[in-house]
């Protein structure tokens, strides 16, 4: 079948020129599911990574008292140091958890202020040789009765809670994307029946000076397809954003520490960028692609 | 060139629009389809362009049972059928030039083609001076040539004409007679259908009358009545 190029491209072009506002309220419906679909993705994949650096050493945290004798403190340094099942331990000290104190209530200056660095628990981080989760619970659980031990605190729970809370923010936000996403199907639908409905004269005589059917149906594809691609551009530009944000954020804000293994890598980036833009042409073919076979009487 | 085999067609719940038909109609002859309105004059027309699809019967065009052509095949069909219409059709923000190079372009021309033809079917109908007018901006006569130019630019086997000269004046209708006349001679069959007494009685062709349904008259160099 002979296709003119021009004629394709100016077909289409007049359509999206006819409907600017329908064809705006498409690409924007578009543009916001597949942000909030990118989004999701970007967000389990930076936990994903987060929680995969934990579990290379999963960390629990002993704290001492802050009146724990030294003694005491060496007492419990050797056990740790002694077990076979713990391959790391770092020692914090008074000064460097009172660094940490001022870190994390840098925005209350009172705080800091009633607080000194004598009423800082000293504490041991220790990455065990196991990662069973049982194993490493029942560690930390025998050093918890030690004399000097205030308490032990499993980063464990912490990666658990994150990854609970990622799931569920996950499907909250990819069952309203997907809600979404159906909108734009149907608004791209109604945008091409518009448009076919004020190319009707044409169409008309289209067919009875014996245009075939994929000649008058390819612009129209063409344009839900531009609409879906748009949509996935401004998503793409959306995610990315977002993702600068949120590291821009991370940086300069010691409150979301728990955030500080949240890296996307390049290759996750391109995946999403792949995958919007693979998303954005489905929508778009879907859309048009049902106007086409249900409105165009061809 | 045409022929239509016991052809019935009876629209949906309703009274027959052609009963029984049994037509032949040879390569290069003009045919007036004649007959009051309802008569089943247009039902005729569309189904040779298979526009409607008849309830019982066979119809040849060209020498193809148009019955059992594919779907994908029928605008291959129109290719080769031109069609004028009572009320022209033309695409009213399109130029003269424009409406019948749309024609053209729709079924993959190249634009040499496109370039070469336009100008010559223009002047064939004598609107060399309004190529870039609008179809608004023509008369209704005018926009008649429009339109027999968009139909017979592709040079079809076949023009099917419904009510051409309709609405327009009887001084108009008979430029518009001439015109396709002259595609006539050309060795293009045409097929009319008209309730215009004066054009069929001084033209003399074949005609063919029509009532209820029922052809009730097929006479050579016949009158309207």
């Amino acid at each position: 079948m002979a296709m003119n190029i021009r004629y394709v491209a100016r077909e289409t072009g007049t359509n999206l020129r006819r409907n600017l506002s329908l064809t705006l309220a498409s690409v924007v419906t578009v543009a916001v599911s597949l942000t909030l679909f990118g989004a999701a993705l970007v967000f389990a994949q930076g936990v994903g990574n987060m929680t995969a650096r934990w579990k290379g050493g999963i960390e629990f945290i002993v704290f001492m008292q802050p009146s724990a004798t030294q003694e005491q403190l060496d007492s419990v340094r050797t056990a740790l140091e002694e077990n076979p099942e713990v391959s790391q331990v770092s020692y914090i000290d008074k000064a460097a958890a009172y660094e940490e104190f001022k870190q994390l209530f840098s925005r209350s200056k009172d705080m800091i202020e009633a607080v000194d660095e004598s009423a800082m628990p000293p504490s041991f981080r220790v990455a065990p040789s196991m990662s069973d989760a049982d194993v490493i619970q029942a560690l930390g659980q025998a050093f918890q009765k030690k004399a000097g031990v205030r308490e032990v605190v499993f980063a464990f729970e912490t990666v658990r809670t994150m990854q609970r809370i990622t799931r569920i923010a996950s499907i909250v936000i990819v069952a309203v994307a997907v809600f979404l996403l159906v909108a734009a199907v149907l608004l791209i639908l109604n945008t091409i029946r518009m448009a076919m409905f004020a190319r009707r004269r044409e169409i008309e005589v289209m067919k009875l000076v014996g245009a075939t059917n994929w000649f008058i149906r390819v612009p129209f594809m063409i344009e839900g397809l531009v609409h879906g691609i748009a949509g996935a551009a401004v998503a793409i530009v959306g995610v990315q954003g977002l993702n600068w944000a949120f590291n821009r954020g991370l940086s300069n804000n010691r409150d979301l520490k728990i955030f500080q293994g949240f890296v996307i890598s390049g290759s996750q980036m391109s995946f999403t960028t792949l995958l919007l833009i693979g998303l954005g042409c489905l929508i778009g073919a879907l859309g048009s692609g049902i106007a086409v076979s249900r409105f165009l009487d061809v | 060139m045409i022929k239509l085999e016991n052809v019935t067609k009876i629209y949906k719940g309703d009274v027959p629009a052609l009963r029984d038909a049994n037509v032949n109609i040879d390569k290069g002859e003009f045919v007036f389809l004649v007959g009051a309105s309802g008569s089943g004059k247009s039902t005729f027309i569309r189904l040779l362009n298979k526009e409607e699809e008849p309830t019982r019967g066979r119809i040849f065009v060209a020498g193809k049972d148009i019955g059992s052509l594919n779907g994908w095949k029928v605008p291959y069909l129109r290719r080769n059928i031109g069609y004028v219409f009572q009320d022209f059709k033309l695409l009213p923000n399109k130029t003269v030039f424009e409406n019948v190079a749309f024609a053209l372009e729709v079924i993959g021309r190249p634009s040499h083609v496109i370039k070469s033809q336009v100008p010559a079917i223009l002047e064939l109908v004598g609107l060399t001076t309004k190529v870039d007018s609008f179809p608004g901006e023509l008369s209704g006569g005018e926009q008649q040539r429009v339109s027999v130019a968009r139909a017979f630019v592709n040079r079809p086997l076949i023009l099917l004409a419904d009510e051409p000269t309709g609405n327009l004046d009887p001084a108009t209708s008979v430029g518009i007679m001439r015109l396709l006349d002259r595609i006539n001679r050309t060795g293009t069959t045409v097929v009319m259908a008209t309730h215009d007494r004066g054009i069929v009685d001084t033209m003399r062709r074949r005609v063919i009358e029509l009532d209820k349904g029922h052809i009730v008259r097929d006479q050579s160099r016949g009158v309207y009545e």
